[in-house]
């Protein structure tokens, strides 16, 4: 009676014990995922602050590598979502990583189009000036010169008068901050101030040519 | 058609002036005929060039002469 006793004293202890142990290992992991809900959190933060801070000018030059690292930040925030703090922590960092990136980038981007239109601001007025010019003095010509007939010189004074115009707008662009727009504006200036001294039989400066 | 202007002196690459070098037997308006159509419009080369010519009938064999 009493050994009955005793081993029912025992089985109570023992699934006292485990049910504490349980409890113990529940709290611990609860622990656990609160500690790493934190850091987690602090990491989208920081990434996502990073991310908006540079990627209204990284837009501009490098818009895929932007959206590379809005991905990345909607990959953290998903898995943060989800309760996986350790994945949404590095993805977070790899946020961070892909911002650092995209900034040298664009700042590289930006210093190498920005070299390309003092070349073209350089010579685009020159050329235009010159076509002016040009078109000046043929007004006042009794005869046009061989190989330029009435048609093509009205074609030539039009053309004229559009690169004037596009070269304004390149120029807008660029005071407005958008390099890329005005360096593809400056692109079709050239190409067509090039078509037009040639239709006059002026010489093409050498960096226009190609 | 007129013979290929010259190119001018500074930053080539980027100068759109326009250069004639004289040749023998040239006069400023047979230059001016070849560009322009028109013989009569040789005072626009002459007053373009008045830096290196005093007499429009003065030109001298490789002498580079702007044209407008």
């Amino acid at each position: 009676m009493n050994r009955t006793t005793n081993r029912m004293e025992e089985n109570m202890t023992t699934k006292k014990i485990f049910s504490l142990a349980v409890a113990l290992l529940f709290a611990l992991s609860l622990g656990a995922c609160s500690q790493a809900k934190g850091p987690a959190e602090a990491a989208i933060k920081t990434a996502e602050d990073a991310l908006n801070a540079g990627k209204a000018d990284a837009l501009k030059y490098i818009p895929d590598q932007v959206k590379a690292a809005e991905d990345a930040l909607k990959a953290a925030k998903d898995a943060f979502a989800k309760g996986d703090y350790t994945a949404a922590t590095t993805a977070a960092t790899g946020v961070s990583t892909k911002v650092k990136d995209f900034v040298v980038a664009t700042a590289a981007k930006k210093a190498e189009l920005t070299k390309a239109w003092g070349e073209q601001s350089q010579m685009l007025p020159n050329m235009i000036a010159a076509i002016k010019s040009r078109v000046d003095v043929l007004s006042k010509s009794k005869k046009l010169p061989a190989n330029l007939d009435k048609e093509k010189f009205e074609s030539a004074k039009n053309g004229l008068a559009e690169i004037d115009k596009a070269w304004g707008e390149a120029s807008t662009a660029f005071k407005e901050g958008g390099l890329a727009d005005a360096l593809a504006k400056a692109k079709s200036v050239k190409e067509k101030a090039v078509e037009i001294m040639t239709t006059l039989g002026m010489q093409v400066p050498e960096a226009a040519k190609g | 058609m007129a013979d290929k202007p010259v190119q001018g002196k500074g930053d080539e690459a980027i100068d759109a002036t326009q250069w004639h070098e004289v040749k023998k037997g040239e006069t400023l308006s047979k230059i001016a005929k070849q560009y322009y159509g028109d013989p009569s419009l040789y005072t626009t080369i002459f007053e373009a060039n008045r830096d290196q010519l005093k007499d429009p009938n003065l030109i001298k064999i490789g002498q580079k002469l702007r044209i407008p």
